[in-house]
C-alpha cells in the first residue's frame, strides 16, 4: 500500500503530466510506483487512444465542425477521457508554445488537426516536430507562408520560427530571418474545396518547386542551397534553442516563470534545472521524451508542488475529472469549453502568436470569480458520481470530527496542501456544525451536504488555484 | 464510377438532395430518414448540442416543405434524436438516445405522444437508436446501450426482446441501425462488432454479413441497413465511408463510394451566390466532395431505388438499381 506522501507525490505528477486524477487512480498508480508511472506516461502508445468511433457516433457534429466551441469541446472531451494523459498535456504544451489562433485561421477543424499532429509527434524528436509544424496547413496560413514566394518573401513564418518557436529573440540577425524565409518559399497549401454547404474539407500541404527559391543562402553561419528542412536542422542544433525549449518546458511543467518576452533579460528561476533539461535534449539527439523523462524524475520537479497557477484548461478539466460526470459522451462538453474561455483561455484561439500569458496573469477579478464559481459548483454537488465517491470515502474512513473532515476532504481532492489561513477557515466552518453523523437517513443526508459544502469551500480557496 | 456493374447487378447514380443548414432548407448532421407517401422524405437532423434538432420535410424533387421539432426535453422535443420510422397510418416515430424515449408525430408534425423510460429491465431503454416496423405495425427499437432489440406496440407496450452483450452469434455490441425485409426477418447493424446480423422475427440468429476491416466486403462500424425486393442487403459502412452490397446469401456483391459530381439544386444556388466559392471550386480537386462521408442510413423504395444519407455531407445520394440495363460495346 502506498503511503500518504507517495499518493501526494502522485497527485503532483498527475496534475502536471496530465490534468489530475481521482484518488482511486492516484492510489493505484502510487502502488505501481513513481518511476513506473513516469515510464507509463511516457509510453502513451501502450494504451488505446480516445475511441473516435464512439466520439463521432454520439457527436456526429464534432467531426469537421464549423463552430469553434464544438472543436474546443472535442478537445476537452479528450483531455478528460484520454488514457494517455501526458500525450494530451504535451499537446496543450505545444499549443501554448506554437500558438495558432482561430481569430485569423477561421477554420477550427484545421486547428483540431494541428492538435492531433501535436498528439502524434509531440513526444518525438524536436526537428521532426518542427518539420510537421512547418508543413501544417493551419500554421502555414496563420503565419502567411502561403504568401512567401520566390522573389517576394513574407518573413512572418521565418521570423516566428526563430523568435517564438525555437531560439528566442537576440540569437539571430534580421538577415537570418530573410534567409530562412527564402528557404521556406514554395511550402504552401493545396487548393481546397471551400467550406459549405457540404461541410468542411481539410487543407493539405503542398510543395511547389516552381515557387521555391533555389539560390544560395547564408543562415547562422551555414551557406548553401538551403531549404526549409536544412533550416530546421540548423536551428535545432543551436544552444539557444535547447535553452529556450528547456525554459518553456520548465514554465509549463515545473514552476511559473516570468512571461516569455522578458526571458532574454530575466534569468531562469532555476538555472540548474534548465541545464539538466538542455543536457537531456542534446544528449538524446533532440528527443522531447528524453527531456520529459529527465524533468519528471528530477528533484526540482518533485519539489515544485503547487508552484504553478492552474491554467483555465487545467482547472476546468481537473475539476471535471474529480466530479466524474463527464467520462462518457453526453451533452455539456461545449459548456466546459466555454468555461475555459470565460476564465481566459479560449482553446484553439490564443490571443496572439506569443500565446497566453501564464502564471499569476491567469488571474484577474473576473476570471477568479469564474474559476471559483465553476469549481465550487461542481465540487459541492453531491449528486455527481465523483463527489459521491469522496463522500463515501469520508464516511468509510470515519473522518467525522471537524479536523478529520477537513483533512479527509483535502486528501481526497488532491491531495491538496493549503496555507494555515485556509486551514483555519476550513476548520472554523467544519467546527460550526460539530461532528458528522451517519446513524439515521437524515443524519447521513445532512453529513453528505456538509461534505459537499467543505469540498465547495476547498474548491473556492486560493490554494485550489495552484497545480 | 457513376455506374457500378457487379455480379449481375447494376447500380446507377442518379442525383443528390440536400445541403448543410443550421435551420430551414437543409440538414445538420442528419442521422436517419424515412420515405413517405407522395414523394416526401422526412429527414432527421441531430444538430449539435442545443441547436439544429429537427425533422425536415423535403420532396424527391427538392421542394422544402418545412420542419418540425426542436431542441429540448419537453414533449415533441429532442436532445439526441437518432432514428425515424413510419407506421402504416403514416405517423412518424423518433428515438432519442439521451431522453431514452420514442416520440410520435403525424405527417404534418403534430406531436402525438411519447413513451419509454430509462433502465435495463424489460421494456426499459438505454440509448435507443434504430427503429423499424414489422409487417404487423409493431416497432423494433434498437436498445443500443443495453445491447438488445426490443419490440413494442406503437403505443409503447413491451412485446419481446432478443440479443445480449457480446460478440458471439446472436449477441450484439452497441447496435445502431435496423430494418426488416418482406418476410419480416430483421437485420441489425451490429456496430462495435463490425457486422450485420439477420434474425428471424422471434430473434433467432440466421446469418451474418461482413467481417471487421477495410478490405472488400469488410465492415468498420456499420450504421444502417436496408434490403431490396431481390433480397440484396445494403449496409452503410460508416467508418469506411462506403456502402457495401451483399447478396441474400451473404456473399459480397459491390461497393458504392458516392458519386455526387453534380451538386444538388440547393447547393448549386448557394455556390452561385458566392463568386469566391465558384472560383475556389474551379481550382480544387473536387473528388472528395463526391464521395460518401459518414453514411448513416440507407433506404430502398418500392422501385428499388437506393437512398444513402450522409451525416457529414448533410446530403442524400440516390441510386437506381437498373433491372434492364444493356451493356454498351466495350470497344466503343
Amino acid at each position: 500500500m502506498a503511503s500518504k506522501d507517495e499518493i501526494a507525490l502522485m497527485g503532483h505528477l498527475m496534475r502536471r503530466a496530465g490534468f489530475g486524477a481521482t484518488y482511486d487512480e492516484l492510489q493505484r498508480r502510487a502502488n505501481e510506483g513513481y518511476e513506473a508511472t513516469v515510464e507509463d506516461l511516457l509510453r502513451p502508445e501502450a494504451h488505446p487512444p480516445v475511441d473516435e468511433n464512439v466520439l463521432y457516433r454520439f457527436f456526429p457534429g464534432m467531426e469537421g465542425a464549423l463552430a469553434p466551441p464544438t472543436n474546443q469541446a472535442d478537445w476537452v472531451y479528450r483531455m478528460i477521457n484520454t488514457r494517455r494523459p501526458l500525450e494530451e498535456k504535451v499537446a496543450l504544451f505545444w499549443h501554448q508554445l506554437f500558438a495558432t489562433g482561430n481569430s485569423k485561421v477561421d477554420n477550427p477543424p484545421e486547428l483540431t488537426q494541428q492538435i492531433a499532429m501535436f498528439r502524434e509527434h509531440g513526444m518525438g524528436r524536436f526537428p521532426d516536430l518542427l518539420v510537421e509544424l512547418a508543413r501544417n496547413p493551419a500554421m502555414i496560413y496563420w503565419l502567411d507562408n502561403n504568401g512567401n514566394h520566390r522573389g517576394a518573401i513574407n518573413e512572418n513564418w521565418g521570423r516566428e520560427l526563430l523568435e517564438l518557436f525555437s531560439m528566442g529573440v537576440g540569437n539571430y540577425s534580421e538577415d537570418d530571418i530573410k534567409e530562412a524565409s527564402r528557404a521556406f518559399t514554395g511550402w504552401t497549401i493545396a487548393p481546397k474545396i471551400p467550406r459549405n454547404p457540404l461541410g468542411r474539407f481539410y487543407w493539405n500541404f503542398e510543395y511547389r518547386p516552381e515557387d521555391h527559391d533555389d539560390g544560395e543562402k547564408s543562415f547562422l553561419g551555414h551557406t548553401g542551397n538551403l531549404d526549409g528542412d536544412d533550416i530546421i536542422q540548423i536551428v535545432v542544433r543551436q544552444p539557444a534553442t535547447a535553452r529556450f525549449l528547456a525554459r518553456h518546458m520548465y514554465n509549463f511543467f515545473v514552476a511559473d516563470e516570468p512571461q516569455v518576452p522578458s526571458w532574454n533579460i530575466t534569468p531562469p528561476r532555476d538555472p540548474e534545472a534548465i541545464d539538466a533539461l538542455v543536457q537531456a535534449y542534446e544528449e538524446s539527439d533532440f528527443d522531447i521524451r528524453a527531456m520529459l523523462r529527465t524533468l519528471l524524475l528530477s528533484d526540482f520537479f518533485k519539489e515544485a508542488r503547487f508552484e504553478r497557477v492552474k491554467s483555465p484548461a487545467e482547472l476546468v478539466v481537473g475539476t471535471a475529472i474529480l466530479a466524474g460526470n463527464y467520462n462518457q459522451p453526453r451533452p455539456g462538453f461545449p459548456a466546459l469549453a466555454f468555461e475555459c474561455a470565460y476564465q481566459g483561455q479560449e482553446l484553439l484561439n490564443p490571443p496572439s502568436v506569443e500565446s497566453w500569458h501564464t502564471g499569476s496573469e491567469w488571474i484577474d477579478g473576473g476570471s477568479l470569480v469564474r474559476r471559483v464559481n465553476f469549481a465550487a459548483g461542481l465540487m459541492g454537488n453531491t449528486t455527481l458520481p465523483g463527489i459521491r465517491s469522496i463522500v463515501d470515502g469520508i464516511r468509510e474512513r470515519e473522518a467525522n470530527s471537524p479536523a478529520e473532515l477537513v483533512e479527509g476532504c483535502l486528501e481526497l481532492v488532491g491531495p491538496l496542501d493549503v496555507s494555515q489561513t485556509t486551514m483555519n477557515e476550513l476548520l472554523a466552518q467544519a467546527e460550526e456544525d460539530g461532528y458528522l453523523r451517519w446513524e439515521t437517513e437524515e443524519d447521513a443526508r445532512e453529513s453528505e451536504q456538509r461534505v459537499g459544502v467543505m469540498l465547495a469551500l476547498i474548491a473556492a480557496s486560493r490554494d485550489y488555484q495552484f497545480a | 464510377m457513376l455506374t457500378t456493374v457487379a455480379a449481375g447487378r447494376v447500380f446507377d447514380y442518379s442525383y443528390c438532395i440536400g445541403m448543410y443548414a443550421m435551420a430551414g432548407q437543409g440538414f445538420w448532421s442528419p442521422q436517419d430518414m424515412v420515405l413517405g407517401p407522395d414523394g416526401v422524405v422526412f429527414v432527421l437532423s441531430r444538430g449539435m448540442e442545443e441547436l439544429g434538432q429537427r425533422i425536415t420535410r423535403v420532396t424527391l424533387t427538392h421542394d422544402f416543405q418545412g420542419q418540425f421539432g426542436s431542441f429540448g426535453a419537453g414533449e415533441g422535443q429532442f436532445i439526441w434524436p437518432r432514428s425515424i420510422a413510419m407506421d402504416t397510418a403514416t405517423n412518424l416515430y423518433v428515438s432519442d438516445e439521451q431522453l431514452h424515449r420514442v416520440s410520435a408525430f403525424d405527417r404534418a408534425g403534430t406531436f402525438l405522444g411519447s413513451w419509454g423510460k430509462p433502465g435495463t429491465a424489460e421494456g426499459e431503454l438505454n440509448g435507443p437508436s434504430g427503429l423499424a416496423f414489422d409487417p404487423d405495425d409493431n416497432l423494433y427499437v434498437v436498445d443500443s446501450l443495453n445491447h438488445r432489440i426490443q419490440k413494442f406496440t406503437k403505443d409503447g407496450t413491451f412485446l419481446n426482446a432478443f440479443g445480449s452483450h457480446g460478440s458471439g452469434e446472436g449477441q450484439l455490441d452497441m447496435p445502431w441501425g435496423i430494418c426488416t425485409d418482406r418476410e419480416g426477418d430483421v437485420y441489425v447493424a451490429d456496430w462495435q462488432n463490425d457486422r450485420v446480423q439477420k434474425f428471424s422475427p422471434n430473434g433467432q440468429a440466421l446469418r451474418q454479413f461482413g467481417e471487421p476491416g477495410v478490405r472488400v466486403g469488410d465492415l468498420d462500424h456499420p450504421s444502417g441497413v436496408a434490403v431490396d425486393s431481390d433480397g440484396d442487403v445494403y449496409v452503410t459502412d460508416w467508418a469506411n465511408h462506403r456502402v457495401q452490397v451483399y447478396g441474400p446469401d451473404g456473399s459480397f456483391i459491390a461497393t458504392l463510394v458516392g458519386d455526387a459530381q453534380e451538386p444538388s439544386p440547393w447547393t448549386q444556388t448557394y455556390i452561385d451566390a458566392n463568386p469566391d466559392i465558384v472560383k475556389a471550386r474551379r481550382r480544387a480537386n473536387m473528388e472528395p466532395e463526391w464521395r460518401f462521408r459518414r453514411p448513416v442510413a440507407v433506404k430502398i423504395d418500392a422501385d428499388d431505388r437506393l437512398f444513402v444519407l450522409e451525416a457529414a455531407r448533410h446530403r442524400i445520394q440516390v441510386y437506381n438499381k437498373e433491372k434492364d440495363y444493356e451493356e454498351h460495346p466495350i470497344n466503343l
